[in-house]
């Protein structure tokens, strides 16, 4: 119910959170039994990286392909492609026709998912050992293979509709996704990464046909292995598969400043709900950035738990809101930290006021050490649990190869465990000021915020 | 798009445990609490499940959500700690901690890292055995639960699930939403709440499970301790629940929302019942991932509906097969019509063999899968305790799954599926 909510966007229909920054590192000091041995990393000499570990929780093992694309590398005539590909990936390739591959994976007892994010996207399948060279097979087919039947081309736009429905059905899921565009608009991190209804009705399979050749070249793919495999094995089922794909450079990779936020980033929204949500962003530090160790354990102070700051002073002291969180996006150009709330519509003043007031007393007066071992413990745990599965494992090394670096990941805790109190206040000082955060809020028919 | 939970592992395998996961221990102590433990050092964590029979299947109309709003209240201080000071000691040791009310069966779990484990067990015992129930907590924790039960009114799925068991089960406890009403909260004050802790939480009503990186042994020693000293409650009537009936009504209602909702579904067998394990092979051809028939033909063939899926839960009273869409509402007639084709396809013609091999398949893995973190093999353990179906029910079950045939499918179908009760949601 507590763990760690490092929130933002993504385009699943089925779960949304991605996890923004890596809460972990392979060699914890904390784990008295059984430590996790580091990973093996190897660069294929097309580009492709190969990242193994060993991991013998259960009999399975997590294939994931993790691209170094995502919503952020659409051109304004391509938005919502990313996404759109994520879906027509599992539909065929010239030897798979439509339907087959779901079938296959599901009937030996596997299962596959994929996440569209803005700095990446991946496609996931976890399958029972004895089928590990099928499965890297598979994914290798589907990364420069697919065949966008055309008839499923316009099936799937209804689904995307759907999708998009469903994601404005949910609150919580749109209250972020309004607060992302109101944070970041123009720049890419606030689009919608489903895109924009009037673009997908017209879409087309040239379209579709033509952004996949420009990103899926071998240079932007990241293969993670993780399970009970014998590592050695490995590499020469990935050079009879992804190691064939020719050679091609990737895209060159725009990076627009995201803009600095301020009072006009506003937005009111009438909703249908009974109750009210607010949600307040500040810019942060991004992946890559030194801050971030200390930005991570600020927010977990609070916002992350029962006893984090926002939980024991809004909705315990004051009683003025149902829930609160707090999340960190930490992505490639910038990050983002939100607060979270739901609360009746005649406290979204006062609410908004209590959040003020909390964050100005840690800039005045700090966190306290008992807060900041707290957060690591919750660090430390977060990436303990994380592991519990080989997906678990293989999602934090694909997310800090495609996003950060695999060594930055493995060193996160011990970085973590380096942060002073004073650091912690001085990024508070830093980037939370009483103007420079954005706002929207959920305002229910009829009443007044 | 919808690629729902993580699943593998294969048939022949499913079962057996992961290197450095070893069987539970199990005990009963003298006042009848239930203790099991299993080692898994697979990672530096632990998990605590804490099942008492107490649950929406003993609560009636006018105290609906009961078993809940005790518990709410429970986790806002012990004896020894407020509820800050508790979440605090709990945050400290890298945990969470959690109590609700569900059908069966209500819960404190608890995890942490594995290291504190012993802290952890003791917080868990101290929630349990002496909770605070502070008078002044209630209406808050009152206005709390009201305030969910209104997030989950304005869900358009949730609302929609509701309004189908209440149809679907009419008379019987299972009708009832596990948050109660406004109403049947306001009518419950701190005494009610105090009588029902009182009632249900006696030493032969609680089972604690333990998985994670921890001796078994030394488990149990402080189990022993911390739970033995509770004295057996006595009797204790059950009261009499009438049989649900299917009323095969067709129930259609609007609400603000993008999407439509339509659950279509009948009375299904309970846990233990023989047929159990065909109506789950059932359900996953229906609306069991992504090769299942209402996503393939539905939502893959002809864009019908978004979510395509088939549910059916294992409870231990009769159980509810429910399929369910979520669409446009443009599409909803067409969609709700070709999901009764789908119902009539397969009460009509039985299931070929590789169907029924890739839902056998999906079924198990899905299983497998979800037996591997610490919090959910604490709470299978715990959970077949309660539901009194031993601890080789997992076997049992592969067993039974594996042995379906497609004329038990077939038979089935035709059984479960003969009457139907529709709820329809539409967007206003």
């Amino acid at each position: 119910m507590w763990r760690p909510d490092r929130r933002a966007p993504a385009a699943n229909g089925a779960v949304l959170v991605v996890l923004l920054l890596l809460a972990g590192c392979a060699t914890v000091v904390g784990l008295r039994h059984g430590a996790v041995p580091k990973p093996a990393r190897e660069v294929l000499p097309n580009g492709v990286v190969l990242i193994v570990q060993e991991h013998r929780a259960s009999d399975v093992v997590a294939l994931q392909l993790w691209m170094r694309m995502g919503g952020r590398d659409e051109a304004a005539s391509e938005l919502g492609l990313a996404h759109y590909i994520e879906h027509m990936l599992f539909k065929g390739t010239p030897t798979r026709p439509p339907g087959s591959i779901d079938t296959l994976v599901e009937g030996f007892g596997g299962a596959s998912n994929a996440f569209t994010s803005y700095d990446t996207t991946h496609y996931d399948f976890v399958v029972p050992a004895a089928h590990v060279r099928g499965g890297i097979e598979l994914l290798a087919d589907l990364a420069v293979n697919a065949s966008f039947p055309p008839g499923e081309i316009d099936n799937e736009k209804k689904v995307v509709f759907e999708e998009m429905n469903l994601i404005e059905d949910d609150p919580e899921k749109f209250l972020l996704r309004r607060l992302y565009e109101v944070s970041y608009s123009p720049h890419p991190y606030g689009r919608p990464l489903l895109g924009q209804r009037e673009f997908i009705q017209k879409l087309t399979r040239d379209q579709l046909a033509r952004f996949y050749r420009k990103h899926f070249v071998p240079r932007n793919m990241v293969l993670v292995v993780v399970g009970a495999v014998e590592p050695a094995q490995m590499r020469p089922l990935v050079d009879a598969t992804f190691g064939r794909i020719a050679a091609a450079p990737p895209a060159p990779r725009e990076a627009p400043a995201a803009p600095a936020l301020d009072r006009t980033r506003r937005a009111d929204v009438r909703r249908a709900e009974k109750q009210a949500y607010l949600g307040l962003a500040w810019r942060t530090a991004p992946t890559g950035n030194e801050d971030i160790y200390a930005v991570d354990l600020l927010t977990y102070i609070l916002g992350d738990s029962p006893s984090s700051r926002l939980n024991q002073t809004v909705r315990e002291q004051l009683r003025i809101v149902a829930t609160i969180d707090a999340g960190y996006g930490a992505f490639e150009q910038a990050g983002l930290v939100t607060v979270t709330a739901r609360l009746e519509p005649a406290d979204l003043e006062r609410a908004e006021a209590a959040i003020l007031d909390v964050i100005r007393k840690v800039r005045a007066e700090g966190v306290t050490e008992a807060e900041r071992q707290r957060a690591l413990i919750t660090a430390e745990s977060s990436y303990a649990f994380d592991i519990e599965t080989a997906e678990g494992l293989a999602k934090t090394y694909g997310q800090a190869e495609t996003t950060w670096t695999l060594d930055n990941e493995l060193g996160y805790l011990s970085r973590l465990r380096g942060i002073t109190a004073t650091q912690i206040q001085a990024v508070a000082r830093k980037y939370f000021g009483d103007d420079n955060y954005a706002r929207v809020r959920f305002v229910p028919e009829g009443a007044s915020p | 798009m919808i690629r729902w939970a993580l699943v593998a592992l294969v048939v022949g395998i499913f079962g057996t445990p992961a290197d450095g996961v070893a069987q539970a221990t199990r005990e009963r102590l003298d006042n009848g609490l239930t203790i099991l433990v299993r080692e898994n050092a697979v990672a530096p964590v632990v998990a605590v499940s804490l099942l008492v029979t107490m649950g929406t299947r003993w609560e009636e109309p006018s105290n609906a959500g009961i078993s809940n709003f005790v518990h709410a209240v429970m986790v806002r201080g012990t004896a020894k700690r407020s509820g800050a000071q508790l979440a605090e000691a709990i945050a400290a040791l890298g945990g969470k901690i959690s109590a609700t009310g569900e059908v069966d069966y209500s819960e404190i779990r608890a995890s942490a890292l594995s290291r504190f484990w012993r802290e952890l067990l003791g917080f868990t015992a101290e929630l349990a055995l002496e909770p605070k129930l502070a008078p002044g907590e209630v209406g808050g924790e009152r206005d709390w639960l009201v305030g969910r039960i209104q997030k989950r009114r304005d869900s358009a799925p949730a609302r929609a699930f509701d309004e189908f068991f209440a149809t679907l089960y009419g008379a019987h406890p299972y009708a009832l939403q596990v948050l109660g009403t406004p109403q049947s909260l306001g009518r419950i004050d701190h005494a009610a709440l105090v009588a029902w802790y009182r009632r249900f939480y006696r030493s032969e009503r609680m089972t604690l499970a333990v998985s994670g990186h921890v001796a078994a042994a030394e488990v149990l020693a402080e189990a022993r301790r911390l739970f033995g000293r509770l004295e057996r409650g006595g009797s204790f009537t059950e009261p009499l629940r009438p049989a649900p009936v299917n009323p095969g009504t067709r129930r259609a209602f609007e609400q603000p929302a993008q999407q439509a909702q339509i659950l279509v579904g009948g009375i299904a067998p309970s846990l233990d019942h023989p047929d159990h394990a065909a109506v789950k092979v059932l359900s996953t051809i229906l609306g069991g991932g992504m090769a299942g028939r209402l996503f393939v033909e539905l939502r893959d063939k002809r864009g019908l509906a978004y979510t395509a899926s088939a549910y059916y839960d294992p409870v231990r009273e009769p159980g509810a097969l429910v399929l369910y869409l979520g669409t446009t509402p443009q599409n909803a007639t067409k969609a709700e019509e070709a999901l009764l084709q789908e119902v009539e396809r397969v009460r009509t013609e039985p299931v070929g063999a590789n169907e029924l091999s890739r839902a056998k398949g999906y079924l198990l893995g899905r299983y497998a899968m979800d037996r591997r973190t610490n919090e959910r093999l604490a709470w299978y353990l715990a959970f077949y305790e309660v539901e009194g179906v031993g601890q080789d029910y997992a076997e049992r079950y592969r067993r039974a799954v594996e042995a379906v045939a497609s004329a038990d499918v077939l038979r089935v179908a035709r059984q479960y599926l003969g009457t139907l009760t529709t709820v329809v949601l539409r967007p206003r």
